[in-house]
Formats: C-alpha cells, sequence, structure tokens
C-alpha cells in the first residue's frame, strides 16, 4: 500500500469505527419470512402475466403472491386442502426450447409450490378463468387444450397424476357442474355436459338443443357461478340460466338486461371480465357502455345491477374511469372488486354502491380478478 | 410500402406459409389435370386470376390508406395483439427471427379506399419475447374462443416450433364475398 492509498483510507478507518459505535446500540434485524394469515372471504386474487397478487378486500394490503407464468390460465384456490391449482407451460430456454406444460399445486399456507403434475404439452392459454375447472369432487382437475384441436385433460390432484385426454371439438370453456361433470359452450350454439367415471375417464356426453347462434348473437365465453347453475349472457345483454340435474341440462328462456331505452341508447355489456354475481342476494353485476355491435371487449362506464330472481335492474353506478374487470366477493355483504382503465382497482360496497376504499397500486395489471375460490 | 413491393413480399410470405408440400399436393391435384386438358391457352398469367389468392394480391386490388402502426389501419378490424409493424416487421410480414404461425384466425375488414370488404388472416409471429409495441384490441366480428376460427382471444402460434408469442400480422386473403 502506498503513502497516498493509506492516508486516503484513513477517513474509512474513522468512518467504519463512528458506525460501529452509532449501530452498537442497536440488535441487528435479521432477514425473517413474513407468515401468511388464515385466508379470509374478503381475500382475492388479481391476476397478471407472472403472478396472482393476494390483496384484503378489508384493507388494501397486499397479503402475498401466487407465482406462476404468462400461459397460466385461471387458479383453482381450494382452501379446504390449503391448496391451489394453476398450469403452466414452460420452454428450457425462455421463448425457445422443449416444452413442458404442467399443473402446480401452490400450498396456501405459505405461497411455495409443493407439487409439479405433467400434462400434455396442449394447454391453452391466456386469461380465462374457465380453462381449468375443479369439479365437485375435489379430486379431478379439468383443464383446457387447444392446439389448435379443442380437448380436455383431465388431472387427479389427489394421486398427483394425469388421468387422460377427452377430444372436446367445437367446444371450450368450462363449467364443473357435479361431483364429476361439467359444461362447456360449443361454437353450434349448444352446450355440451360430459360426466366422468371415478377414474376420470369420460362416461357419458349429451349435448342440449342450440339456444344462440354464434353469428347473430353469441354468449361470452366468460360464464359466471349462480346459487343455481351458471349464468350465461350473450354479447346482445340476453341472459340465459343453466342448470343441470343428473344427466339433465336446462336452459332458460332468455330475459334481457336491456329496456327499449336502453337499446335506443346502445347500451351494451363489454370488458374483459365484463360479469360477477353475489350468489346468496342473487344479483348480477354488470359493466356496461355504449357502442355499436361487436363492441363485447370495450369498458364500462357504468355497472348495472340485476336481481336475477325477478329479472330487473335494481341499480346502476356511474363510473369516473371506465373499468374492464368486476368481481365479487361472495361475503354476507358483497364488495364489488372493480379494476379501471387508469390501473386502479376500486373496492366498491356491492349493496350499497359506495367506494369504500380504492388500492392505486394493485400490480401490473389484471388479466383476471379471482376469489380465493373452487369456482370464482 | 409501394403496391410492387407489397405484392412481392406477400407473395415470398405465403409461398413460405404453404410449403413445398402444398405445392407437391396443389400439382397432383385435379385442377392440374383438368388445366392441362385445356391446353397451354389457359396456362400463364390467365390462370392466375382464377385463383382467390393470387387474384386478391394481383395489381387490381387493395389499395391502401392509412398508417400500418395505428390500430385504427383498416385491416386490424378484429386484430388483438401487438402489431408487428411496430416490431421490426410490416402489416404483413414477422420480424426478423419470429417465425409466422401457419394456422391463424380470419376478420372481414371494409378497406375505406375501395369500399369493400376483405377477408384478413391474422397470423401470429412466434418463437421471440412478446413485442410489447403498439398493443391493439380491436373486435369487429370477432367472436369468443368456443369459435376459433373468429377469435383473437387464443395464442395462435400452433405448427411453430414455439409457442412464444411476439406480435401479429394481417394478411390479405381476398375479397370476402358474403358475410363475414
Amino acid at each position: 500500500m502506498t503513502i497516498t492509498m493509506r492516508v486516503a483510507s484513513l477517513p474509512l478507518l474513522c468512518l467504519a469505527f463512528v458506525g460501529q459505535a452509532a449501530f452498537g446500540q442497536l440488535k441487528p434485524e435479521m432477514v425473517r419470512n413474513a407468515t401468511l394469515a388464515e385466508p379470509r372471504p374478503s381475500w382475492f386474487l388479481v391476476k397478471a402475466d407472472e403472478g396472482s397478487y393476494i390483496f384484503d378486500g378489508d384493507t388494501g394490503q397486499m397479503q402475498g403472491l401466487i407465482s406462476h407464468n404468462f400461459y397460466t390460465t385461471g387458479v383453482v384456490t381450494l382452501l379446504s386442502r390449503q391448496e391451489a391449482y394453476h398450469v403452466e407451460s414452460w420452454y428450457t430456454k425462455h421463448v425457445r426450447g422443449e416444452r413442458n406444460d404442467v399443473v402446480t399445486i401452490t400450498d396456501m399456507t405459505d405461497l411455495s409450490p409443493k407439487a409439479e403434475i405433467d400434462i400434455p404439452d396442449k394447454a391453452g392459454a391466456l386469461n380465462f378463468r374457465h380453462h381449468i375447472g375443479m369439479l365437485g369432487d375435489e379430486r379431478h382437475l379439468v383443464v383446457f387444450n387447444m392446439t389448435p384441436a379443442q380437448s380436455v385433460s383431465i388431472v387427479d390432484v389427489i394421486d398427483r397424476q394425469f388421468d387422460g385426454e377427452i377430444s372436446t371439438p367445437g367446444c371450450a370453456i368450462i363449467m364443473p357442474t357435479g361431483d364429476r361433470s361439467f359444461l362447456m359452450i360449443c361454437g353450434d350454439g349448444r352446450l355440451q355436459l360430459i360426466t366422468l367415471d371415478e377414474n376420470g375417464r369420460e362416461a357419458s356426453r349429451s349435448r342440449t338443443e342450440p339456444f344462440f347462434v354464434v353469428e347473430e348473437d353469441p354468449v361470452y365465453d366468460r360464464p359466471v357461478l349462480t346459487d343455481k347453475g351458471w349464468l350465461l349472457v350473450s354479447h346482445g345483454g340476453q341472459a340465459y340460466d343453466v342448470s343441470v340435474s343428473g344427466s339433465r341440462v336446462t336452459v332458460s328462456r332468455p330475459w334481457s338486461l336491456l329496456g327499449d331505452e336502453d337499446r335506443e341508447e346502445e347500451w351494451r355489456p363489454g370488458g374483459a371480465q365484463p360479469f360477477a354475481v353475489h350468489r346468496n342476494s342473487t344479483l348480477l353485476y354488470v359493466l356496461m357502455h355504449q357502442g355499436k355491435v361487436d363492441t363485447h371487449h370495450e369498458p364500462g362506464t357504468e355497472i348495472w345491477v340485476f336481481d336475477t330472481e325477478r329479472k330487473k335492474r335494481v341499480g346502476k353506478l356511474s363510473l369516473e374511469v371506465a373499468a374492464s374487470h368486476l368481481l365479487s366477493s361472495q361475503e354476507e355483504e358483497p364488495k364489488l372488486y372493480v379494476f379501471d382503465q387508469d390501473g386502479k382497482l376500486g373496492i366498491y360496497d356491492g349493496h350499497q354502491l359506495k367506494l369504500i376504499r380504492s388500492i392505486d397500486d394493485p400490480g401490473p395489471g389484471p388479466g383476471l380478478l379471482q376469489l380465493l375460490a373452487r369456482d370464482d | 410500402m409501394n403496391l410492387t413491393r407489397l405484392i412481392d413480399s406477400s407473395l415470398a410470405w405465403l409461398d413460405r406459409l404453404t410449403g413445398n408440400g402444398s405445392r407437391r399436393l396443389a400439382r397432383a391435384t385435379s385442377r392440374r389435370s383438368f388445366l392441362t386438358r385445356l391446353g397451354t391457352m389457359l396456362t400463364g398469367a390467365a390462370i392466375l386470376p382464377l385463383l382467390p389468392v393470387a387474384r386478391a394480391l394481383s395489381a387490381e386490388s387493395v389499395q391502401e390508406m392509412g398508417d400500418p402502426q395505428s390500430c385504427d389501419y383498416w385491416r386490424y378490424c378484429a386484430l388483438g395483439g401487438t402489431l408487428c409493424s411496430c416490431c421490426g416487421g410490416t402489416m404483413n410480414s414477422c420480424p426478423p427471427g419470429s417465425e409466422p404461425s401457419p394456422i391463424a384466425w380470419v376478420g372481414t375488414c371494409r378497406n375505406p379506399v375501395d369500399d369493400r370488404d376483405y377477408l384478413i388472416s391474422y397470423n401470429d409471429c412466434c418463437g421471440k419475447s412478446v413485442c410489447e409495441r403498439c398493443g391493439c384490441h380491436n373486435t369487429e366480428r370477432e367472436r369468443p374462443v368456443y369459435y376459433p376460427s373468429k377469435t383473437s382471444s387464443v395464442l395462435w402460434c400452433f405448427g411453430t416450433e414455439s409457442r412464444a408469442y411476439h406480435c401479429t400480422v394481417g394478411v390479405v386473403l381476398g375479397e370476402a364475398g358474403g358475410a363475414g
């Protein structure tokens, strides 16, 4: 060391002593892991491309994150088993190399991955909540495939194994209906019911009569679970109640979200996630906008509230900023989670339609809003 | 891009799309036998106008207007994705190093120049990271995911080396004969 360097290092030595004296009074902190609190009904997911951000709607505070990747569709959570399930497609070299599709199982006590189940490298992608569905037996997970041939993979999440693939040409979207059955929406305007045996193999298949014409007024590929089954709404605002009893599928006569005046003013449903139902109070919330035909993904400037029993509008909320995603909690008093075009997430009282709080930075933006639940 | 270059690049792209196998198949079809029987008077340039794709890309069609780097550009009426024209490609060519998907969804868009409807193939370009520029979400005649031939809500990187999505192009297939 030269003299110059020794002189230069003196101030640093002094600083080191001063630093030790200053920190000598304090016990150094250790990095620890926060423990995840018990999930509550007010918790919800803001699913982005690379992870699902868990927030508590009661506080607006983030609780943690479930990691997944760009190809993940929806996330199914089973709090009874403290697990969550999602699909990932992986390439060995990020965007190239060998592809490997898996169902990843997340431990909901600490949000760490606890298992993977290898599935055919065919999984569909993008943000569709119902590209994945857990059946009522809570054993069989159904994963939508597109290659572009359409099929589903049946996965046993208890024995951690792939059970088999079922071809479903012309149909997509998985709507669980019973212990081992699910509905799909088909391009010919019908619903398809598939029942599995206890080994996850196809036991039966049936189709309804056509009830919509896809070129005229298709139903959205975003069904919502109701207290009686599923609700499908068409781009033009026709609502269909769907229920299943055994092998019988019943599709109601449609009822319209729009009155004559609404039609004249060109009100339509729209958005990336335009519908939400609070099952206890049988309320349907819909993002609405004014626009022409084929504006079915246009964000909503208003939220309309319908009593699905009386098939009547019972409330309306004007939004300061148009919104693309809507979700209702299933608490006794519902909360509405509304993601707007400014990237903020508003939390509203679902009965009073009043803003409770806003999360200004809910992450990189939702592909989906979800509850920590099997079907929402 | 002038019309000649547009036609050249479109035909080159379509050549790659159809591939050698398709050409061999085309040569073996009865259409060729039929044409052979008709003799030389129906060969060459006289044949091309009979083919719908060739007709669409011939000098008599597709007069252009608008900015291909804008979501409002007429071909993009049902395009959901990011524009390859903003990412080193053009409205109908994939950026360097990416691979065009041979499978696509189809829209019907009206060309403001001639006020005619054209069938547009929206092909994803694949095998690279997402080009996060010029994102568009147009939905004219777009249909839900259970009707895949007309939905943009699918990653259309099928039949490619990698399913990774890069961006989307809009290729004129021909004039729309009827309802889209």
